[in-house]
């Protein structure tokens, strides 16, 4: 009934969020990052199930990169990285509860109520799905591409901009 | 220059000249007049000649103006050129210690202007234009010293009495206008039938205001307030002359109703104000009551059927009575009073003035060979041979008799008594004024027969009218002569002293109903004066209100709805809190709203 | 629908509800954005399950969740910009603080 397929898509997509919720519960803000850090691997994991090899990939690889920067990041601008003082650190917690559950509800009020159609066939191999990917980034996508390029730059250097310290001050930078 | 418009425009161009300069107004009015006396004097000669002109001017539609020289009007013109200029010579004199001698002199000329383009007027609209200009000159010219008690009183009467009287004219002009359709005079007088009763009626309660005709014969009296140059010329010789002239003018439109009607005023006149003078106690207005008196003489001619005796009576009378009032003036100035009380004996003490004063009222009274015989010879003759004989004869008898009267009663008042005087300034001026007129008056009966065969028309002739007049004046001179008025009045004397008002008189008639209903009309605006103040205090009373409302009802809630709105924003500004987290969770209710009416959109269509 | 496809989108649904709950309920700049980086992880993972289990054939679906991955990764950046200007200038990047934009 259940394919091997579907039984590994939900065991990742469980670890992906008993992480998930975990990156939120925990005190310690380095915790936070590799609870975090791990969901993102369970969610790549899920795309290599589901057959989609470059995606899977992708994801762990940058998520990997990224979370350990925001590691970085935590211990530089929390109070308390460690987490070992009990302070409380959240704010409306009842309306972010019902928020929550109910764009959690509604999303699977969608799921399951909409048809979504025949299911498709199965898709290619790795090898050639890359391929495909790139002949569509490079022809049809290539605008596409371009500007988010030029966008990312531009966020790039405005991030830098936002970052530097003013150049005014004597002393050391 | 055509001679009429020069007749006119010349008093007229002084008149205005003096109002701009207001300096020797005497030296201008006679030039004025000078002038004007030569052109009227060159109109008489052209109708002599039978060369007669006119003159036409614009007017209504349908109505033009004109003027016209005809031997009738001609006449007439030249007889009020030569008796104004001769009473503005004498003016002159009179008035030279007056202070105001150019208002004086200016309305003077207005008058002159005024009557003669009255006198030579042909068609009806410029002569009722002609009449209310003479009546205005009345009143300014009777209350000219309207500091004096009782003189605006008596210039107010005067005008009041005879425009009153003139809605007959105006009655009557329209009605002839109406009828044939054209303002023409001439052509007018061609109507017939019970139009021509009515307008003459009319026509006739016109005259009896102008001319001083019972029971209007008051105004004429009390007029004697004014200088008496005024009187001289305005209220003997051209002013109420003005009625007798619109009457022999319109003779030939008279019916013989209207004609007996026009006898019987005039002779009830002349007996009336005869009696009146017999016992009037100021010399001027023994002398106002002689007007009337003639001028009813006059209407009984005009009533007899024979307007040229009429005439020629209105002639002499203008000269005789014009003199006659001038000697009252230098008496006047003599004394300082025109009481015959106070006059005794002036006459002793001013016998030139005296000579002529005696010579215009033999004039007067009838006397051959003087101008004034000849006249009244001419009236009682016409109304002997009239239809109404047995009515207009005896009238006119009793009027002779008591014209002899009253005028030697007032030589005898003048005669007897010391010669006390004062000094009188402009003597010489006034006596050749005076000297001039008395002329006329003795001499004018050598050109009726000139007169007669101008205008084509015979004088009846009779010795029993001869004689009736020759004796009724004799007697009458030796009666005044010899027996006071009172005793000649006997039981009349106290109704005559009050002027014969009957029953009350025109005082309880007319003058009191006037004023009270006046005061009524007074007290009616005062009150509706009263109502209307009300009204704009309750329109203020209602802006009170209506601000009161708007300060305390509308402003309040206006300002509640202000602080309504403030109080919204405040609240409103709780959203922006600047928080990130709240913001976020604006975002994520939002989000949900908008999803679900995609979704209920979605499932109802 | 196969079952494959509704447990993963039941995961991407739970994974998008965690993240809105911690986007509104952390304090810290740093944990707000790993919950906006938790709700686009769940529409990837929709996004995949979407193409793998209606168009295998299309990269068009992959297309997508690579653009999706490169705004994920822009604004990681710039939000990391934006948390140092803060610190720099307040000394912390505490939420509760930042009402400066008060109305």
């Amino acid at each position: 009934m259940i394919s091997a397929q579907g039984l590994f898509i939900a065991f990742f997509g469980l670890a992906a969020v008993c992480f998930g919720v975990a990156v939120f519960r925990t005190s310690s803000m380095v915790r936070s990052a590799l609870a975090l850090l791990f969901s993102q691997t369970a969610i790549g994991a899920m795309f290599l199930s589901m057959q989609a090899e470059f995606l899977g990939v992708l994801q762990i690889m940058m998520m990997a990169t990224e979370m350990s920067i925001m590691a970085i990041f935590m211990v530089m601008f929390m109070m308390d990285p460690g987490g070992l003082g009990k302070m409380e650190m959240t704010h409306q917690k009842g309306l972010s509860l019902i928020s929550g559950s109910i764009a959690f509800m509604a999303a699977v009020a969608v799921a399951v109520f909409v048809d979504w159609g025949p299911g498709g066939a199965s898709p290619p191999d790795a090898a050639r799905q890359t391929r495909e990917l790139g002949i569509e980034l490079l022809g049809r996508s290539m605008l596409i591409f371009e500007t988010a390029g030029i966008t990312i730059l531009t966020a790039m250097i405005a991030a830098t901009a936002v970052a530097i310290q003013p150049l005014k001050r004597s002393g050391d930078r | 220059m055509s001679l009429i418009a020069t007749t006119i425009l010349a008093p007229l161009s002084a008149m205005v000249l003096i109002l701009l300069l207001r300096r020797i107004p005497a030296a201008l009015a006679l030039t004025g007049a000078g002038i004007g006396l030569i052109a009227s004097l060159g109109l008489l000669s052209g109708a002599f000649h039978a060369t007669g002109e006119a003159l036409m001017l614009p007017g209504l539609p349908g109505l033009p103006l004109r003027l016209a020289a005809t031997p009738l009007t001609a006449l007439l013109s030249s007889l009020v050129a030569v008796i104004g200029g001769l009473v503005l010579v004498y003016a002159v004199g009179y008035m030279s210690r007056d202070p105001e001698r150019p208002r004086f002199f200016a309305t003077m000329l207005l008058f002159v202007s005024a009557m003669q383009t009255l006198v030579l007027a042909g068609d009806w609209v410029l002569l009722l234009a002609a009449w209310e200009l003479i009546g205005l000159c009345s009143y300014l010219l009777i209350g000219f010293w309207y500091r004096r008690p009782g003189v605006r009183a008596a210039a107010t009467r005067a005008f009041l009495v005879t425009r009153s009287a003139d809605l007959g004219l105006y009655l009557a002009v329209f009605i002839l206008i109406a009828s044939t359709g054209t303002s023409d005079i001439e052509t007018t007088l061609n109507t017939g039938g019970s139009t021509a009763v009515v307008a003459a009626l009319l026509l006739l309660v016109a005259v009896m205001g102008k001319s001083a005709q019972t029971p209007l014969h008051d105004w004429l009296q009390r007029a004697m307030a004014g200088p008496t140059p005024v009187s001289a010329l305005l209220h003997s010789a051209t002013l109420v002359a003005a009625g007798a002239i619109l009457l022999i003018r319109t003779a030939p439109m008279l019916p013989p109703e209207a004609l007996l009607m026009v006898g019987i005023v005039g002779g009830i006149t002349t007996v009336v104000t005869g009696l009146i003078a017999l016992g009037e106690g100021d010399l001027k207005r023994l002398l106002a009551a002689s007007t009337s008196s003639q001028y009813g003489l006059m209407l009984v001619a005009v009533g007899a059927g024979v307007p040229l005796a009429a005439l020629l009576h209105l002639i002499a009378h203008a000269a005789i009575k014009s003199s006659l009032f001038l000697g009252a003036g230098v008496f006047q100035h003599s004394r300082g009073s025109t009481l015959l009380a106070e006059l005794g004996g002036v006459g002793r003490a001013k016998p030139r003035v005296f000579l002529g004063f005696v010579l215009s009222a033999l004039a007067l009274a009838g006397i051959p060979p003087l101008s004034g015989f000849f006249s009244k010879d001419a009236i009682i003759a016409a109304t002997l041979a009239s239809s109404n004989a047995p009515l207009l004869g005896p009238l006119a008898v009793a009027g002779t008799l008591l014209t002899g009267a009253y005028m030697a009663r007032a030589l005898r008042i003048l005669w007897h008594g010391d010669g006390t005087t004062r000094k009188v300034a402009g003597l010489g001026w006034m006596g050749s004024g005076l000297a001039g007129l008395v002329a006329l008056a003795a001499g004018l009966g050598s050109a009726f027969p000139a007169i007669e065969s101008l205008l084509g028309a015979r004088l009846p002739e009779g010795t029993l009218a001869q004689v009736l007049g020759l004796g009724a004046a004799s007697g009458g001179l030796l009666l005044g002569w010899s027996v006071r008025g009172r005793r000649l009045l006997g039981p009349l004397w106290p109704w005559a002293q009050q002027g014969f008002a009957i029953a009350g008189g025109l005082d309880t008639w007319v003058v009191r109903p006037a004023l009270a209903v006046a005061r009524g009309c007074e007290g009616l605006e005062r009150r509706l004066y009263d109502g209307v103040l009300a009204t704009g205090r309750l329109g203020l009373g209602i802006g009170r209100a209506v601000r009161y409302s708007d300060e305390q009802g509308i402003d309040r809630l206006i300002s509640a709805l202000v602080r309504g709105t403030v109080d919204l924003g405040a609240r409103a500004r709780r959203l922006q809190s600047g928080l990130i987290h709240r913001e976020l969770a604006i975002t994520v209710v939002g989000t949900a709203l908008i999803f679900a009416t995609m979704l209920i959109t979605l499932l109802a269509s | 629908m196969s079952i494959e496809l509704l447990s993963a989108l039941v995961t991407g649904a739970a994974l998008f509800g965690v993240g809105v709950y911690g986007a509104l309920s952390q304090t810290n700049l740093v944990m707000i954005m790993m919950g906006v980086e938790l709700m686009l992880a769940g529409a990837l993972v929709n996004l995949v399950a979407f193409w793998r289990f209606l168009h295998p054939d299309t990269p068009a679906g992959q297309m997508f969740v690579l653009i999706v991955m490169t705004v994920m990764a822009v604004e990681m950046a710039v939000g990391f910009g934006v948390a140092i200007a803060r610190f720099r200038a307040r000394g912390s990047v505490e939420m509760e603080e930042a009402s400066e934009l008060k109305g």
